[in-house]
Formats: structure tokens, sequence, C-alpha cells
């Protein structure tokens, strides 16, 4: 982190910024950050070719002040500042001044800023992950027209919390690019630790991540660190981002991620608060690429259950299946082809299902009907067709959603695993568990 | 999060504290030879049939600790409906409802609680628990009796 904040708070010598007008001219410029912005446009004005008196330079949504300090921005390498021609006075409403990254560190009251920069100023931070660099970073906020997409915009007001930021055309603004007439801004955010080529990709904010500024314990190691997760339950509890990382690993190992319709597949907080659950699952990049596509696969599992769909059962192919919910004869479209039973999952059959738990599990479904057989494939499968077979006889499937379930020991009370089920069931009668199981063979 | 030979600093602070500040009736001290290994003693509470008790368990953090839950068990014989014959305890923080964000000392101190109020609604064990609830009385009679002869002597 102190790496972090030297970089964030110390203005290079010559700062090389794009100057870009509203006429598409693009210049470049090497500035003194201790120059003000009446010096700025003293210094463009002549490139520019109007008076220094009629620029304005709009920078992250707002017209800079002549008296402003370019080292009071947040203005990194290669930023770009938009100096456009004044068309009329300053009409009154629109903000002008501090640059929204530095006025948004008092008025955002989600945001943190650096505790102590190296001037004793407070900087904001944004955390982001970006896709260039792989990882997370520290991120810049920046503003431009939701229309034209481009940064010659002014906001009519400051955003005041997460939402306005995060939500598109929250904020009304002012294009300043001829001809647009764009009046909303949209809010994107920049990786700020690699030199961006113009316009390179946006970086996706990760607005629960925040520097431990009132030196919080993470509540799953107890170590006060740099960087924290917030969750974003009522009590705002904390983890630092090792074991935000250890706990989604351990949830998605036995697979106990929740699927919400509106907010995807995601935990809650740790300390099971309600209404909990991580709303941006962008924060799921923090694991490792191997983890992420595990829980990008579960969840689109999950979301083809949760639509009513199901999956074909051979081996190596699992292909999700969206079929006629009336339709109990399933075939694997654009998959393997296997034609199967959505009741038992076997290969179709007429009439009732066979009981596939324990010893009657041996015989084959070979000489079923409408079982279509490739027999290099079946050769090929055997060893998975042996792993299905102890899988049949180890487990059986909950009487609600048919989840396999291994019993390893306790009492024949058995919660479904699966946590968009979690049906108690009796493992003896396969049925709902009552108090007649209880009375009856609770652990015999 | 790993301090000096693999043990999450986690559990050094956890038995650190532990030490330094016990709960009443309480003591859980790591075995020399395993660090995720507790030795734990807990008296019956007063006003309970265990009072007068001392009851001997055993404790260990598993791997994924904290992200999973401690598992506990009773060494000394007990009566009560929701500890089964082998010691087993049922209690729902040790199951679905444990949380990295409880402890060892919050564990002990719900087993602590679980002896002063058994649940005979959410038994371990049913004849204990039948018994509890037909007649609280002889239950309790129980209950005094084999914390008289397993939890006191020694």
């Amino acid at each position: 982190m102190q790496a972090f904040g030297f970089f964030r708070n110390k203005v290079p010598v010559g700062l090389h910024v794009n100057v870009r007008t509203n006429t598409g001219v693009n210049i470049q410029a090497v500035l003194d950050p201790n120059w003000s912005v009446n010096e700025v446009k003293e210094k463009i004005a002549p490139k520019l070719g109007f008076p220094a008196s009629e620029v304005k330079i709009i920078f992250a949504g707002k017209e800079l002040d002549d008296s402003f300090k370019l080292s009071d921005c947040d203005l990194g390498q290669q930023s770009i500042l938009h100096a456009v021609k004044v068309v009329r006075v300053s009409s009154g409403n629109q903000a002008t001044g501090i640059p929204l990254p530095t006025a948004l560190a008092h008025s955002l009251p989600v945001m943190d800023s650096n505790q102590q920069g190296e001037q004793g100023r407070q900087i904001p931070h944004f955390y982001v992950y970006c896709s260039s660099c792989k990882k997370m970073c520290v991120g810049k906020l920046r503003v431009r027209c939701a229309h034209c997409k481009e940064g010659a915009i002014i906001v009519s007001r400051d955003p005041c919390s997460w939402e306005d930021v995060l939500t598109p055309l929250q904020i009304p603004g002012t294009c300043e690019v001829e001809g647009c007439g764009g009046d909303s801004v949209e809010f994107f955010f920049k990786c700020a630790e690699h030199v961006p080529s113009v316009d390179s990709l946006d970086a996706l904010p990760l607005n629960l991540v925040k520097s431990n500024t009132r030196d919080v314990p993470c509540m799953a190691c107890f170590d006060v660190q740099d960087l924290v997760l917030v969750f974003p339950c009522s009590s705002a509890h904390v983890t630092c981002l090792d074991c935000f990382r250890t706990y989604c690993q351990s949830l998605l190992q036995e697979r106990q991620f929740t699927y919400d319709p509106v907010h995807g597949y995601s935990v809650p907080c740790p300390a099971k608060c309600d209404n909990s659950l991580i709303r941006d699952t962008h924060h799921f990049k923090l694991l490792s690429a191997e983890l992420y596509a595990r829980y990008q696969r579960f969840g689109a599992e999950e979301f083809v259950i949760a639509s009513g769909g199901t999956f074909c059962p051979q081996p190596n192919c699992g292909m999700g299946l969206m079929p006629h919910p009336d339709c109990r004869r399933i075939t694997c479209e654009h998959g393997c082809g296997f034609v199967f039973c959505r009741d038992c999952r076997q290969g179709y059959h007429i009439g009732e299902c066979e009981r596939t738990d324990g010893s009657e599990c041996s015989s084959n479904t070979d000489d079923r009907q409408a079982y279509r057989v490739d027999p290099e494939r079946a050769a090929a499968a055997r060893w998975d067709e042996a792993s299905a077979i102890s899988i049949r006889v180890l487990t059986k499937p909950c009487p609600k959603c048919r989840t396999p379930t291994e019993r390893d020991g306790g009492c024949m009370h058995m919660t479904c695993t699966w946590p968009q089920c979690g049906y108690h069931w009796c493992w003896v009668c396969q049925n709902e568990w009552t108090r007649d199981c209880m009375a009856s063979h609770w652990f015999a | 999060m790993s301090g000096v030979g693999g043990l999450p600093r986690r559990i050094i602070k956890e038995t650190q504290r532990l030490m330094a500040e016990p709960v009443p009736g309480i003591s859980a001290v790591p075995d020399e030879n395993n660090a995720r290994y507790f030795h734990v003693v807990v008296a019956g509470p007063e006003g309970s049939p265990f009072e007068g008790g001392v009851f001997k368990l055993e404790l260990f953090l598993p791997e994924e600790y904290p992200m999973s839950a401690p598992k506990v068990r009773f060494l000394t014989k007990i009566y009560h409906p929701n500890v089964d014959k082998l010691g087993r305890i049922c209690l729902d923080i040790l199951k679905d409802k444990w949380s990295p964000a409880l402890q060892i000392r919050t564990v002990l101190l719900s087993i602590q609680a679980l002896l002063s109020a058994p649940n005979p609604d959410d038994p371990l064990q049913n004849d204990v628990a039948e018994l509890w609830k037909v007649n609280e009385a002889e239950a309790l009679r129980n209950a005094r009796e084999w914390t008289r002869l397993y939890a006191m002597g020694n």
C-alpha cells in the first residue's frame, strides 16, 4: 500500500497530457504540475488558435477554475484534458472548480481516502479489476458524455453515492462537443497502474474494496490489513482480501454459493447477516483464474436450473438443456445426442422409472429402447461409467431435487447440500424427515 | 495468513487469548504435539443437573478453520438430550450455522449454555430427549446421577 500512496501523491515533474478540443483537435502538451489552470490556458491557447480568456478546461466532469493548481487534480501521465472555446458566459448552475475525484472524497460516503498522503492531503482511492493487468489495481474515476462518449462534458451535480456512479444516466450534464447536445453523463473507471494507451478498456469498479483507514480487524483472521472487503450488510462486516478469497474458495468447493435471480451467483456476509449478498459479482474476479472459471460454470448451471432447465447426464457431456416443461423424453440437442428420461436421468424408457439406489444399480440400461449407443464412445467411457456406478452405489438422491447425496456417518437426518434446496429428509425412508423417523430409526 | 510452522496467526491469537483471559468455568489447552487439538474442561453450570461435574471435551480445528467449524466432542459421559452416546454434540453453530466470525471461545460458551439449558426439541439422543419431555424430574435425576458417576472425582 505504501507503494500506492507514493505513486498517487507524488506528481511527476513534467506532466505529459493530451489536450482535446471540442472540434476534434488533439495536441500533446507537457505541463508543470505547479501551474495554475490559468497558466495552462496561457500555454495551450496559442496552439488552439483562440485567446486564453476564451478557453475553458474540462477534466473529469468539471470545468477547472482558473486559480486551481494542477497538482491538486487527480491528473496522471497521459490524462486527457478537454479544452473548449467559451460559447456563452457560464450559466451559473454548472459545477466548476474542484475536479470530481477530489471533490468526491468528501461527498461519497462509502468511498475511502488515503489516510496520510505525502503532503498530508486526502486523495481518494478507488479499486478496480483491470483486465489488462489481470489483477486488482488502484483506479481512476472518469466522466464522459453518455451520448457521444467524449470527456468534454460538465456535470450539473456531484454524485453522492455509489448508486449515482454505477447507475447509468443518473446525473445530468452538458456536453460541450459541437453538435452533440448530450445531457447526461456516465461514469467509468480506468486503471491507474499502467500508462494507458489512449482510451484503453474500462476497468471494473470493486466498490466493496476499501483502504482500511479505520483499522478494522478481519473477522476471519483478526489481522488488521491495509485493504479490506466491506460486506453490504447493515453491520458492514469486514474481511481482508486473503480471507475473502479463502471464504469464497471454501464455499465454492462445497458448491454453497447462493443463486439469486436478481444479483446472480453470490455469497453473503460470512456472519450470515440478512440481505448481505454481494451484488456486484465482479468482486469474484479477486479469485484465482481457475476458481473464477469454476465460479462462472457453477453460476451458469444454477441459472439453467433456476430457469427450468436440466443437464445431459452423459459423462463428459453435461450440456445445459431447456426442454419443454411437460416433456419427460429429453434429447441432448447440440450436445452428444443422448436421449434420456427427465425423472430418473437414465436412458429414456417407457413406463415407470426403475429405482436406482444401492444394489439394484447393476442392471444395465443398454437394452432400453430409444437409447442410442455409439459403441466407440461407450468403450471410451467405461471409466466414467464406473464412477457413475459408484456414485449410484454410494449415494441416494435427495427426494426433492435428486442431488446425489453420500452419508458418511452421523444420524439418518439428512439436509440437502444444495443450498437452493436444503430439504430435510430421512436416509432410510427417502422421504421428508419426521418425528416418526426420530422415534424409530434415528441412528439405526 | 500463516505464522510460524504453518499455523495461521488467527489460531495463535485465539490460543494466546484463551490462555491470557480464560472463560470462567472453561479451560482449553492446546496439545503439546498438535496446536490444532485442544484439551477442554467445562465445569457444570450452577443450577443445572451438571453442577459440580467436570466435563472433558476434545476440540479440533480442521485445516479449513475458520472457514469451517471446529470439531468438538464430549469425552466424559453425560446424560444430555443434545449429546449422543459417542459424545457428539447437536449444536447449530457447529454445523450449518457456523461462521468464521465465531471463535473457539464462543463455541465453548455455547456448549456451556447448552448444559444450562438442554433443548429436548432438537435432540441427538432420542431416549434421553423423550424422557426429558415426558418426565423432566426423572431426567434431571438421571443427569445428576451420571454427573456424580462420571464427572466427579478426578
